[in-house]
């Protein structure tokens, strides 16, 4: 579904080049869903943000469906609307209500008709559990509530990969679990997902597969038991007695 | 309470310090010799005109009915001519049965026209609300060009920016009707317009280039996550909320431009300033001309803040 080759992405600053992402090779078959976790600043944000190009890429190879993201003459507009994507700050639209949020790219990039959007919309707010919202601003919904909006929002354009960027991390301890309810259930669908959280929980209950980043490289990936109960590499169970 | 006891006080300070200098410059045009002339201002705003309305044909008056202030009169001619005039009956100057002559004149009506100041009020206005709109044009896509990634289109708004903001609107003016005016062959009015919208065009780019700016870097993300090209994110997501933002120090932008309007009085352009100026000419009513015009131009501004605000209370239910 996904595949990455040797990716690579550099930032430059003062004159420093940076590497975030430094050689990363990864395949997300369909309907598998990898979590990947890391320290602070290991990268992992920024290879999921090369994932749907909202980076752009230094070097290496993304192909996405059969789609090769990182040739010259591909869309991105194209890919995206095939990939969701969820913001660790929801990214909400504040100027739009609950509904406008979800009917918007509905109707401007996948051109649907209002009736047809809004149906969509209104099964996925129902399919998030706040049906009863969908007048209300984004101001005025809670974190988790907000976070449940934002997937429902990715999820009306039929994505086939959705994308988390630390979903939970912005919430309050007592939102965590409704918007994770709501992740278990997409799993559970068979949504392909990639995740990048701290909820180890989440990792070992959900993920097929967990990939361990650290300072831009992959430095481990297993199943959930694999990697939380004998883990290989010296970086990983440092970081794993440190977080559990 | 106390507070409130506190607060009238200092109204009460404020009015009785207002009332003070008022007294006070009203005192020091005593000891001039002016005599106010209030009395004359009003017909500079509207003025009955009187027309004469003379008998077109040598004719017999028929009949004469008065209704109210209207008189009709009913002229026979001699060829069988037969048609009624309207007239204004202080004015009646014929009798029924006389005889009259082609040219004669029947009596006269009045009616109400606009005086040179209501005139000069009506151009600033509609000379301001034009350059506004070219101007907002103006400022929109220079500030979109301001934020693009290309370069070119970057480094062109940043001069035109630079070279407008940093010369008097003044020398702009000039710069416009006689350079301009003379080598494109423009009017008064359309060098004064272009002047004013390009000169409002600069501040409006950069007001617009900030407000895009300071909205969060991940709105455009998610707009791009959902497959939005960047035209799209832009009129959807980015501009919207950029507009919101941008209101107030557009409103200021905007009301800059009913003032700076006074301006193209330098060019001939009969606004509001240049018919005070005309006016009094005739009138030597120097002092009330020049309050009253400032009342105007403060009338002017004073309702477009309203209308914006109004408008920033209905975009604030998302807030």
């Amino acid at each position: 579904m996904i595949k990455t080759v040797d990716l690579k992405k550099t930032f430059t600053g003062r004159g420093q080049t940076v590497y975030a992402v430094d050689g990363v090779t990864s395949h997300i078959k369909p309907s598998e869903v990898v979590v990947v976790i890391g320290p602070s600043g290991s990268g992992k944000s920024t290879y999921l943000r090369c994932l749907n190009g909202l980076e752009t890429l230094t070097s290496g190879q993304i192909i996405i469906d059969g789609v090769d993201l990182s040739a010259k003459k591909t869309d991105h507009n194209l890919v995206r609307r095939e990939v969701g994507m969820v913001f660790q700050q929801f990214n909400l639209f504040p100027h739009k209500s609950v509904l406008e949020n979800i009917l918007l790219a509905q109707q401007v990039v996948r051109k649907r008709k209002r009736e047809e959007a809004e149906e969509k919309a209104r099964m996925l707010l129902q399919k998030v559990g706040i049906p009863e919202k969908e007048n209300e601003y984004p101001i005025r919904l809670s974190g988790g509530q907000q976070q449940r909006v934002a997937i429902a929002r990715a999820l009306a354009m039929d994505p086939k990969v959705m994308l988390f960027d630390e979903p939970t991390s912005a919430l309050d301890p007592e939102m965590v679990g409704e918007v994770l309810e709501v992740m278990k259930q997409l799993a559970r669908e068979g949504m392909t997902m990639v995740v990048v959280t701290h909820e180890m929980g989440f990792a070992r209950e959900v993920a097929d597969r967990v990939l361990f980043m650290d300072q831009g490289k992959l430095v481990e990936e297993g199943t959930p038991e694999h990697f939380f109960t004998s883990p290989q590499e010296e970086r990983t169970k440092l970081f794993l007695r440190q977080v559990l | 309470m106390n507070s409130q006891k506190n607060s009238l006080l200092w109204h009460a300070l404020t009015v009785f310090i207002l009332f003070m200098m008022g007294a006070g410059l009203w005192i020091a045009t005593k000891k001039i010799d002016y005599t106010w002339r209030w009395n004359r201002v009003p017909q500079y705003f509207f003025y009955q005109q009187e027309t004469l309305v003379p008998a077109p044909f040598d004719a017999r008056v028929a009949s004469i009915s008065k209704n109210g202030n209207e008189t009709h009169i009913k002229l026979a001619g001699e060829n069988g001519e037969d048609e009624t005039y309207i007239v204004d009956t202080e004015t009646l100057k014929v009798s029924e049965n006389e005889d009259l002559f082609e040219g004669d004149y029947l009596g006269a009506t009045f009616e109400w026209n606009a005086g040179p100041l209501m005139w000069g009020l009506w151009t600033t206005l509609w000379l301001s609300a034009t350059a506004s709109v070219l101007g907002l044009i103006i400022g929109l896509v220079t500030g979109l060009c301001r934020v693009s990634q290309n370069l070119t289109l970057r480094s062109l708004s940043i001069t035109y920016i630079e070279l407008i903001r940093g010369t008097p609107l003044l020398v702009q003016l000039f710069i416009f009707y006689f350079f301009l005016g003379t080598v494109l062959d423009i009017s008064r009015i359309v060098a004064g317009i272009s002047a004013l919208a390009i000169f409002a065009g600069a501040y409006v780019a950069e007001i617009i280039r900030a407000g895009i700016q300071s909205i969060p870097k991940g709105q455009m993300e998610a707009a791009r996550s959902l497959g939005m090209n960047v035209p799209q994110a832009m009129i959807h997501i980015i501009l919207p909320q950029a507009f919101k933002r941008t209101l107030p120090p557009l409103a200021g932008q905007f009301i800059s431009l009913i003032k700076d309007s006074s301006l193209v009085s330098v060019i001939a352009i009969t606004d509001l300033t240049k018919s005070g100026r005309e006016v009094i000419t005739s009138t030597f009513a120097t002092f009330e001309i020049w309050f009253v015009v400032a009342f105007l131009y403060l009338m002017l501004t004073s309702v477009l803040s309203q209308v914006i605000s109004w408008v920033e209370r209905r975009l604030s239910v998302s807030d």
